[in-house]
């Protein structure tokens, strides 16, 4: 039997959701599966862990660890991975799996394989499938080595909560720090915000908002829906949006249920980011605006005209229900 | 400072790209530097000029990756190598990793620069896997840089929990983001001067390597094959009477999709 070892994505103390969607995966296809969580304080997760479909849980718990730090966090999952003999070594999609993974694949010598959609296994053949060049192709990928390490593109697999796992905890010893890479500070996101990753609803941002008035406009649609709030790369490189709400081929990569593209004319990066979600509307001026071209439904018209509609419509809509 | 900056000629993203009979259509593709390696260059560029540093650039590819040499050059890049060797056509980013390594080890450079990842592949891994190789410190995704003095740069990192501030002790590697910066357009002058500025053209036997040694006949994955990407469709697009269609909007995303 495969064994697949995740790595549990925890942030500010919680379990995200997309750890129990890889250990169902792995289960689905009939892995013996172990989980691998690097934190501070986190042994309390050990149950949740078990319940999101490990069988053995690694858990390196060391004030040490509090901060992330690529060095030590990668030894963590090595020390991890050579304990449970791992076939497979998944990360889910964040900027950790993706400072990590490489690491971890160098230091075990073997392939790796970022932002992939699914994975087979045939005799010991290990194949995955992952999008390249802006989403454009599909790569069919040959793993020639015994292992493969993997990041695990956002919305590509689902959790199934009937599939649970067994309590079996191992702690870790905490590797040393990374005395020549150094964090010196952590200015953190804004709490409270909903996470871009994890949120059902994400509506982004673009230049038709012009300035921090009609940012303001939106985010006040997001608030009313507890939606994640993201934006195009023209408000980040105007400054007008922070960097991590970026949604594209080079930040944030999300598939929610609904996407709402608000005043984003849809350049082919900013696709990439979002072309897994479910259902996309979005709302443009431009009724030529290449976001159209993959929007399942398009307002033609000014976003400071119709997100007030929107607002007040979908309120009418929930005080029915 | 000595600064090793890494450049990639990729396929044009912009551009429609077809699959057929599992390969990809080179009939009308178009290739450009890579995105990120741009911002590599000018971050470079700007501690060359803020700082001093020496500039060299490494590019790994065929012939015709002479052109974005030059624009590299144009923008105050000072010395370039170019690795072309028809047997790297295939090479994994283990392979790219090796090759640059013996490129790094043969110029006692403080800092490499890369993009945090290639347009083509979308990888995002031979950066971090070179400084693992050479065993040097590596800070990716990184936003903001600034050097401390000889030994040390400071560098902002944007990390799931927010931005790190990260102090790096050299030599170090850094793959950075479109977020670092703007590129710099090249003058008419400066595209002049590098017309006639020499590259450093080398095979792998140039380099005093083997396309065994950098792993190219071993490795550790390939592409069996390339699909069609599934386009998402054109849905319904409404225009007119904004109330009117956005409520009908509204009514459709919770009746016809379920999703409000």
């Amino acid at each position: 039997m495969a064994k697949i070892l995740v790595i549990a994505d925890i942030k500010q103390g919680v379990l995200k959701g997309s750890t129990a969607e890889l250990l169902s995966k792995a289960k689905a296809i009939g892995a013996e599966t172990a989980v691998v969580a690097i934190g501070s304080n986190i042994e309390s997760l050990t149950s949740d862990l078990a319940a999101a479909g490990s069988d053995t849980q690694y858990i390196a718990d060391d004030v040490s660890l509090e901060l992330f730090s690529a060095g030590p966090f990668a030894s963590c999952v090595v020390d991890a991975a050579n304990q449970f003999e791992a076939d497979m070594i998944w990360f889910g999609f964040s900027e950790t799996g993706k400072a990590v993974a490489p690491r971890v694949a160098a230091q075990l010598s073997c392939a790796c394989a970022t932002e992939i959609t699914d994975v087979t296994l045939n005799d010991e053949q290990i194949e995955v499938i992952r999008p390249a060049t802006a989403n454009k192709v599909i790569q069919r990928i040959k793993v020639n080595t015994k292992q493969v390490v993997a990041v695990v593109r956002a919305g590509a697999f689902e959790a199934d909560p009937d599939i649970i796992g067994t309590q079996n905890l191992v702690k870790l010893s905490a590797p040393a720090p990374d005395l020549k890479a150094v964090i010196k500070e952590l200015i953190s996101d804004a709490s409270g915000e909903i996470d871009l990753a994890d949120a059902d609803i994400v509506i982004s941002v673009g230049r038709g908002a012009k300035d921090q008035a009609g940012i303001d406009l939106v985010k006040e649609l997001a608030d009313d829906l507890a939606a994640g709030f993201g934006s195009s790369r023209a408000m980040v490189d105007g400054g007008l949006m922070a960097h991590n709400k970026q949604v594209g081929q080079t930040g944030k990569i999300v598939a929610p249920t609904l996407y709402m593209a608000i005043g984003i004319s849809g350049a082919i990066q900013h696709l990439a980011g979002m072309n897994g979600s479910k259902t996309i509307l979005a709302v443009n001026k431009d009724p030529e605006a290449p976001i159209f071209n993959v929007a399942d439904y398009g307002i033609v018209g000014d976003l400071f005209e119709v997100v007030p509609i929107l607002r007040e419509e979908i309120k009418k809509l929930r005080n029915l229900g | 400072m000595k600064i090793l900056t890494t450049v990639k000629k990729v396929v044009d993203v912009e551009l429609n790209i077809h699959v057929e009979n599992g390969a990809i259509v080179e009939d009308g593709l178009q290739y450009v530097i890579n995105a990120w390696d741009e911002n590599a260059v000018e971050a470079t560029v700007q501690l060359k000029e803020n700082n001093g540093a020496q500039t060299t650039l490494v590019s790994i590819g065929g012939p015709d990756n002479t052109d974005i040499i030059r624009r590299c050059y144009a923008m105050g890049i000072e010395d370039a190598i170019h690795i072309d060797d028809p047997a790297l056509e295939k090479a994994d980013s283990y392979v790219y990793a090796n090759v640059l390594q013996k490129v790094y080890e043969q110029g006692e450079y403080d800092l490499i620069i890369t993009g945090k990842q290639a347009q083509d592949t979308d990888n995002g891994q031979t950066g971090i896997i070179l400084a693992e190789c050479l065993k040097i410190p590596c800070v990716s995704n990184v936003v903001a840089m600034e050097v401390m003095d000889d030994q040390h740069i400071k560098v902002s990192r944007l990390g799931d929990a927010g931005t790190e501030i990260i102090e790096l002790e050299l030599p170090a590697l850094v793959t950075v983001t479109d977020s670092i910066n703007e590129p710099r357009l090249p003058a008419m002058r400066g595209i002049m001067m590098a017309k006639k500025k020499k590259i450093n053209v080398m095979d792998l036997a140039g380099l005093g390597t083997s396309f065994e040694e950098v792993g190219g006949a071993d490795l550790k994955s390939e592409i069996a094959e390339y699909m069609t990407s599934e386009t998402r469709q054109a849905g319904q697009k409404f225009e007119g009477d904004a109330k009117e269609i956005t409520a009908q909007v509204v009514n459709l995303l919770a009746t016809e999709a379920k999703v409000l």
